[in-house]
This record gives structure tokens, C-alpha cells and sequence, in this order.
């Protein structure tokens, strides 16, 4: 879609799959302003259906490469187009992009973990149906096995050492076609000089309205064609992001585990800001002094953390 | 720094037990201190605020013996895990001559271990230590919680330079020793290559 920036009106051309259901925020090229990008309700409606999970092609995401490779043998031997990935915020993005049925993924991804990837798919309205099996390494087969209690949104996990005689029997593979690879479609509504894109969006693709903006384009230009917020995101920015929200989650999960009947209270009664505005005020002074300014720029990560937080325990408390 | 007291004949060495909240920082010295020989060991000092806990206390362990005639008092601290309570970590580091880092081995407490270790390295560096080159080892703690993510991965994440790491379950002293005994060990070592 074209969006014109309200204060120094260039027009800017966005890749649809850019913009979440809820709206999602880019720095404009040319002044910097950071604009609110909403879909066209019609379009915003018929967006989430139109995408629908590809049955050809699986990801599979881990740090180390042998263990991809020994995944991509059992996989291509069943039939299926796999993808690779080595890090969180490339899986995120390639799954985002190509949205494979099945996820294959280590627990302890680089960048975002395997688990934290889990869930915030199953949060997402085109990948909440994706069946996923994380990766878990054991030490010894036998001495530390133990079973997980929490799958944190996955269908199932599997043992590094079983992935040749188990994995097709974990992801469930029915009889798959072997097709060739296919381009990867651009979603309805895209405009055809958006070409697809090919680098993260500045922001984990979960994160919730008001995420960060995309880092600044080089150079502003009248063009519709000016404004590529996925395609110029520096790998580099978004671990910062991702160390500024892991920061601020952690001072959150401080709070609760030193306090979680407190805590509870707080959520309950709908004051957990009010009452624990100290706590809250400390934590921000250490986020503001382990953070840079360059990375709280691009969004309010740790106020997020905390909207975050506030819904997770309600959801935990039964709260609506 | 280990400091010197000429008068007593004795080195005294400094070592901070490090780790997120709720760890078992402290659970590990309370089983040392439970497990300690009265005469061996000093007052199990709590400093604890209003805020925050730490805790501290100092004991002799015999057992390690003498240095050029200095007799080796070793005092144990450690700190509070809360990342809010960054600039009490950063006081009871100074000084130091080994540290053990407790990670929590509960999956869900994963990140909180990286961004304490991540602290670790920050507060040594501002104080121009380095800590790849001090005394130093890793207690994998909570090993009998159902959730304990596997060592593999454990290592993976918090070890990359592969030191000395133990299994510990300190609420019952499973580890506590070994790991204070590696610890001590490594400091010991470093005290007869300068001394």
C-alpha cells in the first residue's frame, strides 16, 4: 500500500505482509517521522485469510549446522522443501516470508530461542495452526532424561539423537508430493513494485502495535518505491532490540519472583503500574542505563515488556 | 585481590558467588556454613536491606593448608541476584579473586542466567578484570527440577569457553562442595604463581 508521510509528504510504499493486523510503525526516509501504518479495514480483513501455510515446505531452524544437515536428509528423502536457518530472527523472518506448515526447532536458538519462538507463533493469527517440534539436546541419554513440562506452544519435541529414526514419526509427515521449489508468492494486495521481501523487519514479527520503527532508508526519495523498511534492517540493530526487550523482561520476571503474591494481587485489582511504580521506576533507570538511546529510540520496548506481562498474568489468572 | 594480613600470617582470598534471583546463591552458603566445623569458620553475616539480601560470612578451611607459611582464610560472598541491584553486585566485586557463577537450570529462567553472566562480564570490565583469565567455575543448580533444561544446552548458552562446571541441587549439598573445592583450588593456584 502507499502511505504519505503527514509532514514532509513523500509517499511510501509498503509491502502489505509489513503491516501487522494492528498496525505497525515505520520511520519515514526522508524526515524521520515515525508514522503509524494501519491497513485499509477491508484489506486488514481479508488479510489474515489469505495466507495459508504452505504444505510443501518445513524450516528447520539450529545453531549447528550438522544438525540442520542430518534433518534436511530424513526431510528431503519424505518429499519436503526445507529451509534453513541458523538464528531467532532469521527463522522468525523465513517463516513470516514463506510460511512453511512445520517448524523444526532447537530450544536454544541463537538471537531468540527455539521456545520464545513457539509461542509467538501460536500469538499470530497466519501461523497459530503451524505444527511445531522443538530440538533438544540431552547430555546423556539416559542419566538427565527428563520429560518437559512445558512445551511452550509446540506440538511436540524430539532428542537430538533420535532425529534419523523418529522424526517423521514426530511431525506426523503424510504422504507429501514432491514439488518443485515454488517462488515465493507476494500476499494479496501487494503492490507489484514492492518486490518480496528479503531481510528482517526491524521488530520480531510478534511484537504488538506499537513496535519499533524500521531503521532509516539511506537515502529519501520521492520514488513510491522509497521506503523498504525490510529490506534495509541491520542484523546487527535487531539483536539490540532483542537484548533491550530481554532486559526488560527480566526485570519484570524479578519482580514477580520476589514478590508473585503481590504481584497477583496487583493484576487482579488492575493496579499493578500503581503498585509497583517503584519497583517499575528502578527497573526503567537500569534499562535507561543498559540500553542505548540509539535502540530505545526505535521503540518503547520496555513499557511493552510491561503491557506484555500485565496480559500474560491475566491469562494465567483466568482474567479477560 | 587476595590481602595479606602480616600480623595473623594469613591470605585472604575473596570469592563472590554470582547468578540471577533465586538462583541458590544463598542456599549454597548456607549448606557450607551448615556443613562447616565451628572452629574452622567465622559468623554467618547477613547484610541484608531493606530491599535486597546478601549475605557473607568468612571460614578457614584447614584442609587447603598453607602458603609460605600464610594460612589461606577464605570468604564467601554473595550478591544480590535481582538485576535491579546492579550497583550492590558491582561493591561486592570489588576485590575479588574467584568466582562461582549458579545458573538456574530451569528453562524458563534461561534468560535471566544470560543477562546475569552478560553482568558479570560488564562489572569485572569496569573494574579491569577479565573474566576469562580469573578463577573461575559454573554450578548448574536445580538439577532435580522437572523443568532443568539439559547440560548440553546449558553449556551451550552460558559456557562457551568450557570451564569447570558442576551439577548441583544445593538445597540437599548435591555439588555445593565440589564446586567451592574447584573454586578454591583454582585461586590457591593462582596465589602460589604470585606469591
Amino acid at each position: 500500500m502507499v502511505a504519505v508521510c503527514p509532514k514532509c509528504k513523500v509517499r511510501l510504499k509498503i509491502a502489505d505482509e509489513k503491516i501487522a493486523p494492528e498496525g505497525s510503525r515505520f520511520k519515514c526516509p526522508k524526515c524521520n517521522t515515525v508514522l503509524l501504518i494501519k491497513r485499509p479495514k477491508s484489506e486488514a480483513a481479508k488479510a489474515a485469510p489469505g495466507r495459508q501455510l504452505d504444505k510443501t515446505k518445513v524450516i528447520i531452524a539450529h545453531a549447528d549446522a550438522s544438525v540442520i544437515e542430518r534433518v534436511k536428509a530424513v526431510l528431503l528423502k519424505a518429499g519436503y522443501n526445507v529451509i534453513a536457518s541458523t538464528d531467532g530472527v532469521d527463522t522468525m523472518v523465513k517463516i513470516l516470508r514463506v510460511l512453511p506448515h512445520l517448524a523444526i526447532i532447537d530450544v536454544a536458538l541463537p538471537k531468540i530461542y527455539g521456545f520464545e519462538i513457539c509461542k509467538r507463533l501460536r500469538e499470530r493469527q497466519e501461523t497459530k495452526g503451524m505444527r511445531m517440534v522443538l530440538v533438544s539436546s540431552v547430555y546423556d541419554k539416559k542419566r538427565y532424561k527428563r520429560e518437559p513440562v512445558s512445551l511452550y506452544g509446540a506440538d511436540d519435541y524430539i532428542d537430538e539423537h533420535e532425529i534419523e529414526t523418529r522424526l517423521l514419526e514426530k511431525i506426523k509427515a503424510p504422504a507429501i508430493i514432491k514439488e518443485k521449489e515454488a517462488p515465493v508468492k507476494a500476499p494479496e494486495g501487494t503492490t507489484a513494485a514492492v518486490p518480496p521481501p528479503v531481510a528482517p523487519p526491524s521488530a520480531p514479527p510478534s511484537a504488538p502495535p506499537s513496535a519499533p520503527p524500521a531503521p532509516r532508508a539511506e537515502a529519501p526519495r520521492q520514488e513510491p518505491a522509497a521506503l523498504k523498511p525490510a529490506v534495509v534492517a541491520a542484523p546487527k540493530a535487531d539483536d539490540m532490540v532483542e537484548k533491550a526487550k530481554r532486559l526488560a523482561r527480566i526485570i519484570l520476571s524479578d519482580i514477580y519472583l520476589y514478590g508473585a503474591q503481590k504481584v497477583e494481587e496487583a493484576v487482579r485489582n488492575n493496579n499493578f503500574r500503581e503498585a509497583f511504580a517503584g519497583d517499575l521506576k528502578e527497573g526503567l533507570k537500569l534499562f535507561n542505563q543498559r540500553v542505548s538511546e540509539e535502540t530505545r529510540k526505535k521503540g518503547d520496548f520496555y513499557n511493552e515488556e510491561i503491557a506484555n506481562f500485565i496480559e500474560t498474568r491475566k491469562k494465567s489468572l483466568g482474567i479477560k | 585481590m587476595s590481602f595479606i594480613n602480616y600480623s595473623s600470617r594469613e591470605i585472604n582470598c575473596k570469592i563472590v558467588y554470582y547468578g540471577p534471583g533465586l538462583c541458590g546463591k544463598t542456599t549454597n552458603l548456607q549448606f557450607v556454613y551448615k556443613k562447616t566445623n565451628p572452629e574452622q569458620k567465622g559468623k554467618l553475616i547477613s547484610l541484608a536491606t531493606e530491599t535486597e539480601r546478601t549475605l557473607f560470612f568468612d571460614f578457614l578451611p584447614i584442609a587447603l593448608g598453607d602458603i609460605k607459611g600464610f594460612r589461606v582464610r577464605f570468604h564467601l560472598y554473595t550478591v544480590p541476584g535481582q538485576v535491579f541491584y546492579a550497583a550492590s553486585r558491582k561493591l561486592i566485586l570489588k576485590g575479588v579473586d574467584g568466582v562461582v557463577f549458579v545458573a538456574d537450570s530451569q528453562i524458563e529462567r534461561m534468560e535471566a542466567n544470560m543477562e546475569s553472566l552478560e553482568d558479570l562480564g560488564i562489572n569485572l570490565a569496569e573494574q579491569g578484570y577479565d573474566l576469562s583469565r580469573l578463577p573461575f567455575t559454573i554450578q548448574y543448580n536445580k538439577r532435580d527440577l522437572p523443568s532443568a533444561a539439559p547440560l548440553e544446552e546449558m553449556n551451550k548458552l552460558l559456557n562457551t569457553n568450557g570451564i569447570p562446571w558442576y551439577e548441583g541441587v544445593a538445597t540437599i549439598g548435591t555439588g555445593v562442595f565440589d564446586t567451592l573445592k574447584d573454586i578454591a583450588k583454582q585461586v590457591l593456584m593462582e596465589l602460589k604463581k604470585n606469591y
